[in-house]
């Protein structure tokens, strides 16, 4: 191959590139696909189904300052098109993350974003602190909008007073790029977003699950422990995708689209609605390598459809 | 995951069912293990199945089930042709615990549709020159719808049934008082309150014994977290208050030694 066709060539690829942010908390995703915590695991699990290099990032499992073992089963049920879960967020702990799961997601060209977990705004900067250092942790995303703890979770993501106190308190202390996952149980998303962009997020991801229910009608009761559980799945993808679009009409930092995401179309209409990357959730559930397939259609229909950066997606509505 | 061809998909009666299929997997799996099962492209039901596999021949892969809600109804409806996803193979399977082959008895404990991963088990032990007996329950003689084909694989079978249309009357629990043994070697499935009454008689008699649970999954390979098993703690630093740790049945089990499980939270 002549070198200027080569040029040729590479100019045609599409560049599925996106950068989050800005400057030295500027975070590079080779993709904008991203997998969504609490469905990925730590990402180990995934190398046998995947490559996971095709991912812009992966956030693992949501991390607590001490390991949790999480709520009482059942704590999972299927809804029409969904689930409802109500894990309580069970995991290792930070310390455990970083020196047993870290080393060995470090060997996977992708970015790896620690979802954090407290349940004060000491709490959050704690943990903060501790993976400010830890090599091979790209930024951090907040965790406000848990539905299945008693304490902290959702009580944070519900008040922009209290979700801005838990920006600011992790903003502090770290250096890396953060990202707060917001909460849609929440009368007006718009206020929720402006009140962490203005506290100091980098970036926003939502939505996270939303708060439902299901019942045993042979038992007369709730069919999880803790009674109400969060909404996942193809079922939320309608909200999700107005929330996003409408927090993306609000603030200037980067939005990344989360709820229902199962194959590449859905993908593209967060990007068109305003994300400038999403997170794969409950798919990777159906198919561990759903991610991947989202990441591959979404290259194709830029191919096809000749755009040449995934930039061109975002936000462009007609 | 890999697609999978229905072969057949044979109605036993009494609402249960037997489906062959084609798939290039099939020769990887242990007895015990599972797979999940994914009609090609449904949004509702949105989740896999889990399935025990009850028997593999080369690359076909043999699945006993019961059609039991919306997904084993869908499934119930397929013909042969048409392809679904199948998962696996998954879990840990049964283990025969060192140096106990051929010199204890397998004692198989069965309960209704419980009895699918004891066929490929009873295959795998065939050419072995290990005792063995199958004890199938079920509510009633429509309902034993595999008798034969253990017998044709050398598996001695005794049949309780709840209204007695079929073998001795009553649960298997009433035949196991007088079959099991000192010496033998349990391995059960079915219901939980079953399996929790052979794990007492088991443990009675000092006999050891695996049980191999049914639970609602999403993943199947151990990220969902939602299988939960509470088990008695052998893990130091990830203990809950009481001194037991969760386990999930997917990819912990979905076969436990029974004395590992908190039967009082089954």
């Amino acid at each position: 191959m002549k070198k200027t066709e080569k040029a040729k060539a590479i100019a045609k690829k599409p560049s599925t590139g996106i950068v989050l942010g800005k400057g030295s908390r500027a975070l590079r995703l080779s993709s904008p696909v991203m997998t969504a915590s609490g469905t990925f695991g730590y990402g180990l699990e995934f190398s046998p189904y995947m490559k996971l290099e095709k991912l812009g990032a992966i956030c693992v499992k949501g991390l607590s300052l001490r390991p949790r073992e999480g709520n009482p089963p059942p704590r999972t049920v299927e809804t029409p098109c969904g689930m409802l879960n109500a894990i309580g967020l069970q995991n290792v702990g930070v310390d455990v993350f970083i020196d047993s799961k870290l080393p060995k997601l470090r060997k996977y060209k992708t970015k790896v974003i620690a979802n954090i977990f407290g349940e004060t705004a000491s709490e959050y900067a704690e943990l903060a602190k501790r993976l400010d250092d830890a090599k091979g942790v790209h930024a951090l995303e907040i965790n406000i909008s848990c539905p299945n703890v008693k304490k902290g979770g959702m009580a944070f993501g519900t008040d922009p007073k209290e979700a801005a106190r838990v920006v600011r308190a992790v903003r502090a202390v770290t250096g890396k790029h953060v990202m707060t996952k917001l909460s849609p149980n929440v009368t007006d998303i718009r206020v929720m977003a402006r009140a962490v962009e203005d506290a100091g997020s980098d970036s926003i991801s939502l939505i996270n699950t939303l708060t439902g229910m299901a019942i045993d009608i042979n038992k007369r009761r709730p069919v999880l422990t803790t009674k109400i559980g969060g909404l996942s799945g193809p079922a939320i993808k309608p909200v999700a995708l107005r929330m996003v679009w409408e927090a993306a009409g609000v603030v200037k930092i980067p939005v990344v689209g989360i709820g229902g995401i199962v194959t590449a179309e859905d993908a593209i209409e967060f990007l068109l609605a305003g994300a400038s990357a999403v997170q794969v959730g409950t798919a990777n559930f159906l198919t561990p390598n759903a991610s991947e397939k989202v990441a591959d259609g979404i290259a194709a229909y830029m191919k096809k459809h000749n755009i040449g950066s995934v930039r061109k997606l975002v936000g462009a509505l007609n | 995951m890999k697609e999978a061809i229905i072969i057949e998909n044979k109605a036993l009666g009494a609402d249960y069912f037997l489906i062959s299929l084609k798939w290039a997997l099939a020769p990887k799996v242990r007895p015990g293990q599972f797979v999940m099962l994914r009609v090609t492209g449904s949004m509702d039901p949105l989740l896999r199945r889990p399935f025990s596999v009850y028997n593999t021949d080369g690359d076909t892969v043999e699945l006993l089930y019961k059609v039991v809600g919306k997904g084993t109804t869908i499934l119930s409806s397929l013909n042969p042709g048409d392809d679904v996803d199948l998962l696996g193979p998954l879990g840990k399977g049964f283990s025969i615990p060192g140096g106990m082959l051929g010199k204890s008895r397998l004692l198989m404990v069965a309960g209704g549709v419980g009895i699918a991963p004891f066929y490929h088990l009873g295959r795998s032990i065939k050419d072995s020159d290990c005792d063995n007996l199958l004890i199938y329950g079920a509510r009633t003689k429509r309902d034993t719808v595999v008798v034969k084909p253990f017998k044709d694989i050398g598996v001695k079978i005794k049949i309780a049934t709840e209204d007695g249309s079929r073998g001795t009357k009553g649960l298997v629990t009433g035949l196991l008082e007088s079959e099991m043994h000192c010496g033998d070697i349990v391995y059960a499935c079915g219901p939980s309150l079953m399996l929790k009454a052979v794990a007492e008689m088991a443990e009675d008699k000092g006999v050891r014994c695996l049980v191999s649970l049914e639970r609602a999954m999403a993943c199947g390979i151990g990220v969902c977290l939602g299988c939960a098993l509470r088990t008695v703690s052998h893990r130091p630093g990830r203990v809950l208050k009481d001194d037991r740790t969760y386990q999930m049945v997917c990819s912990d089990g979905p076969v436990f030694d029974s004395r590992d499980v908190d039967w009082d939270k089954i």
